[in-house]
């Protein structure tokens, strides 16, 4: 019996001690954040909550080429990961709205422990969303637009400028309330800004709507706009809160 | 002693002697001289080698599995079917699967490299027309595998030779093709087997004619990649630039050409249109079934007597119509949607002013339909092994107003919300639910759906079953899990004359492709065999009012369409969207509306009413379809095959 007993601790002595082993590599702690500019207006671009990413590729692993992580971009236009492992980064800002940033970030050295790494990055919206303007009749719901396209040589075609509603702080294309009443609305152009407009910068204030809305409710609201590149993500307009008495 | 010893010699030299001999080759195992040297042995390598061709057939998983061909737990393939996947079927299993399962078929790839390099040295045990026929067989077996992979990926590695293991990394790691270059390929390859192999062969075996069906689909899909991929807007990606993922829109022409030689070829075969039957609708159903039907030009064989886990049974019709009435196990996984019923010639159920058309029976929908339409879909009144299917969404105590009053089926809608007598206007209910109205009780649904408390099993989401495919022959009590053993036609004429027709279109020869859409559409029993030519440009689709990036005359447009009626439920719609390069377009919120009968209770008339499906759902494709990932495991191994598709 004491023999059992004496066996029974010492498998659980080397056991237990097996199970303890510190890692040789470092817990991922560094820290990357920063903002996305709006080249334009020279404030964070107007985004949707994890629409599209800044991807970015470890370069301190040499054995094979990196497969890319992705950084979501938040509804602010910043983004932010502070669980990454320390190392030498590569950093795009990839598959959003905006003219195709050709440069990446070479080299962002990310340290070990405490680093509070910031790295901003401007961007050349392909589209703005001016003059947004909300009016309520009852309960129907009018929106409006300006859109401006500065840049217009080699713009792909336009697609569709729509709306979207929320009833929580999140409203863009990762979240809104999709229904036909409101997707049906949509403008949908699928032509280049000339034959829509015409070679100028802006467009004619554009009205969508009357859209059904509940009395009772506080509605988030933008308009988003995209055109026909790889990626199809909206540009939007600012967010105003309507609140349906 | 001497005993011992002359024992112990003895036992030694057995055991000395027994060491020699075990140096030979093992007689139970087959090498290649007995494989590659006699045509039985050349028939079961090959056997291994059919039995993983990336055929979309009844147990193909559209989404979610590593083995999406060959599936474990494969009866749940009626779930996971690409139709459901791809919103061609309605159900609430699976959405949209952009990203593909990761199809990397290279270990079979090289299991006919293996023969095409080995069997030279056989030559001489073979007559030249047996030994050109295998031969033939084999490239044409690796074109279908090159084919599963450029239809997910565009450019891949071009792999011909048997690689050695212990090569190194610069043999081994092999870079990717360029899209044209892959296709290209496929179409050599393909063209030594239609010049090597017979007219004819063994049921389920390839012959030249089966080379130039995969011909005709294969070079179909390269000319519209390489015309349409340019309007998605790939351009900046780097596999686009590198010519990985697209194709020079100045080559779309050149397999436009193949796509109508290799049709033209088939037609030299001998095949016809199914025609047996007099009944246009049940000639229409038989045409699948039909293990003689001479339209089929390769056919995939299933079997109810093999032992089980082969995948050599399936399970279609247990999950494909209602249980217990007409299968014995599970049900009904599937629904056709109104979407799709709308294409065809479709019997009036609206009147001019609007108000909804009253039928004495529901089964008198059936009355205006195209006869391919009622082939390829059971209605009301239909019988299936001895029962009729009864279908019908709820009662309305009545109805006076326009269709659309009903606000496609909305909660919100006054007419469906009102109370009348103490009830609201309109009833729903679950299964074998009853009302009473004025005395009388009336059963709110049909006996196979739609009942309002039960999701998508079993339970009749609209106004159909599936027909196509379904072995009427079959008992009951038979229709279970793993027990249908109806084949597949993977190639049949009508789909070749649809790949010519609209190569033709393309090639801009259109009387000539309107010939083709004329024979499909006589044997249909179509109202119109044979449309008027509309050269006027759109870029609106018919499915989802889609708007294409692009502008098509509409007449190319009616020939897409009728590829939709002909093939629905054949597995070719969610390729179609894709090399059309429409995926994103037509799955952009795609909310399946479904047509629902109800009955009006004080007229004692039935109405059908356009719905949006009951709950809402909707299925949404993103440009990253058009290109599957690289599987992030082969480019771990093998960086070269790098860049990686556009948006991964």
């Amino acid at each position: 019996m004491k023999k059992i007993a004496y066996i029974f601790l010492g498998v659980m002595l080397v056991g237990l001690s097996s199970c303890y082993k510190k890692d040789n590599w470092d817990e991922p702690n560094a820290q990357i954040h920063g903002n996305i500019i709006d080249s334009y207006t020279g404030k964070p671009l107007l985004s949707s909550q994890a629409d599209w990413s800044i991807r970015i590729w470890e370069r301190s692993w040499t054995a094979s080429v990196p497969i890319n992580q992705d950084i979501p971009v938040k509804q602010d236009g910043t983004y932010n990961n502070s669980k990454l492992f320390g190392g030498t980064y590569d950093m795009l800002p990839y598959g959003g709205p905006f003219w195709p940033v050709t440069d990446t970030t070479k080299n962002v050295v990310l340290g070990k422990g405490t680093t509070n790494g910031q790295q901003d990055f401007t961007v050349t919206p392909y589209l703005q969303l001016v003059d947004f303007e909300t009016s309520l009749v009852g309960t129907n719901l009018t929106l409006k637009v300006r859109l401006k396209a500065p840049v217009r040589a080699g713009l792909p075609n336009l697609v569709d400028v729509k709306p979207f509603l929320s009833l929580t702080n999140f409203v863009g294309e990762s979240n809104y309330i999709n229904i036909p009443e409101y997707n049906d609305t949509r403008i949908q152009l699928n032509k280049s800004w000339i034959d829509a407009y015409g070679d100028v910068e802006s467009s004619p204030l554009l009205t969508i709507g009357p859209l059904p809305v509940k009395s009772g409710y506080t509605y988030n609201v933008r308009i988003g706009a995209n055109v026909n590149d790889a990626n199809r993500k909206y540009n939007y307009s600012e967010i105003k809160q309507v609140i349906v008495p | 002693m001497n005993r011992y010893i002359l024992l112990y010699t003895v036992l030694l030299a057995m055991i000395f002697s027994a060491c020699q001999k075990l140096d030979l080759e093992p007689k139970g195992r087959l090498g290649q001289p007995e494989i590659f040297g006699n045509e039985f042995g050349v028939k079961k390598y090959f056997t291994g080698i059919y039995n993983y061709l990336p055929i979309e057939d009844f147990n193909y998983y559209g989404a979610n599995s590593g083995t999406a061909y060959r599936p474990d737990n494969y009866w749940e393939a009626g779930k996971n079917s690409q139709g459901n996947m791809s919103g061609e079927f309605f159900n609430t299993w699976v959405g949209v699967n952009n990203g593909g399962f990761g199809y990397w078929p290279y270990d079979r790839i090289r299991d006919v490299n293996v023969f095409i390099q080995n069997f030279p040295t056989y030559q001489s045990k073979y007559t030249t027309e047996v030994y050109n026929a295998l031969m033939g067989e084999a490239y044409f077996l690796r074109a279908y595998f090159y084919f599963g992979l450029a239809k997910r990926y565009g450019g891949v590695p071009i792999v011909k030779e048997v690689q050695d293991p212990l090569a190194g990394k610069d043999v081994l790691e092999v870079s990717r093709n360029t899209e044209y270059d892959t296709w290209k390929f496929i179409h050599d390859d393909l063209q030594f087997a239609i010049d090597n192999m017979p007219a004819t062969s063994e049921s389920g075996r390839a012959n030249k004619y089966v080379a130039a069906a995969l011909m005709s689909r294969t070079m179909l899909y390269a000319g519209s990649i390489a015309k349409y991929t340019q309007y998605l807007g790939f351009q900046a990606e780097p596999a686009t630039k590198a010519g990985l993922a697209g194709i020079d829109p100045g080559k779309a022409n050149e397999f436009f050409q193949y796509a109508v030689d290799a049709g033209k070829l088939v037609e030299a075969g001998g095949y016809t249109l199914y025609q047996k039957e007099g009944d246009l609708a049940l000639n229409f159903a038989r045409l699948f079934l039909d293990p003689a039907s001479p339209e089929n030009i390769f056919i995939k064989d299933f079997d109810q007597s093999v032992p089980g886990d082969t995948r050599l049974r399936h399970s279609y019709d247990a999950l494909m119509s209602p249980q217990p009435d007409m299968v014995a196990d599970v049900g009904a996984e599937s629904y056709p949607p109104f979407d799709f019923m709308e294409l065809y010639d479709m019997t009036t159920y609206t009147n001019s002013d609007g108000t909804p058309v009253r039928f004495t029976n529901r089964s008198d929908i059936k009355n205006d339909m195209e006869p391919r339409m009622r082939g390829t879909m059971y209605f009301d009144g239909d019988v299936l092994r001895g029962k009729a299917f009864s279908i019908q969404r709820g009662i309305y105590q009545t109805y006076k107003g326009t269709a659309a009053d009903a606000q496609a089926g909305s909660n919100a809608a006054p007419i469906n919300t009102m109370i009348v007598n103490g009830k609201s206007n309109r009833i729903l209910g679950g299964r074998g639910w009853t009302t009473n109205i004025n005395g009388v009780d009336l059963n709110i649904t049909g006996a196979h759906g739609n009942f309002d408390d039960q999701g998508g099993e079993n339970n009749c989401w609209g106004s159909a079953f599936v027909r196509k495919y379904i072995n009427p022959d079959m008992k009951q009590s038979e229709a279970g899990l793993y027990r249908s053993g109806q084949h597949w036609v993977v190639f049949r004429l009508g789909e070749i004359y649809l790949n010519t027709a609209e190569a033709l279109y393309e090639l801009g020869k259109r009387d000539e492709a309107f010939g083709y859409i004329e024979k499909i559409r006589d044997r249909a029993g179509a109202k119109v065999k044979r449309p008027a030519i509309d050269q006027t440009s759109t870029n609106i689709g018919t499915i989802n009012k889609a708007h294409y990036p692009y502008q098509i005359e509409k007449s190319l447009q009616f020939i897409r369409d009728e590829r939709e009626r002909e093939l629905y439920g054949e597995n070719h719609w969610w390729w179609d969207l894709r090399r059309w390069r429409t995926a994103d377009q037509v799955l952009k919120q795609f909310r399946h509306r479904v047509l629902s009968c109800y009955y009006v209770a004080d007229e004692k008339k039935y109405i059908y009413l356009d719905e949006i499906n009951r709950i809402n759902r909707d299925w949404t494709a993103s440009k990253s379809c058009f290109y599957e990932p690289i599987p992030a495991g082969e480019i771990g191994k093998n960086n070269k095959l790098l860049p990686n598709n556009p948006l991964y």
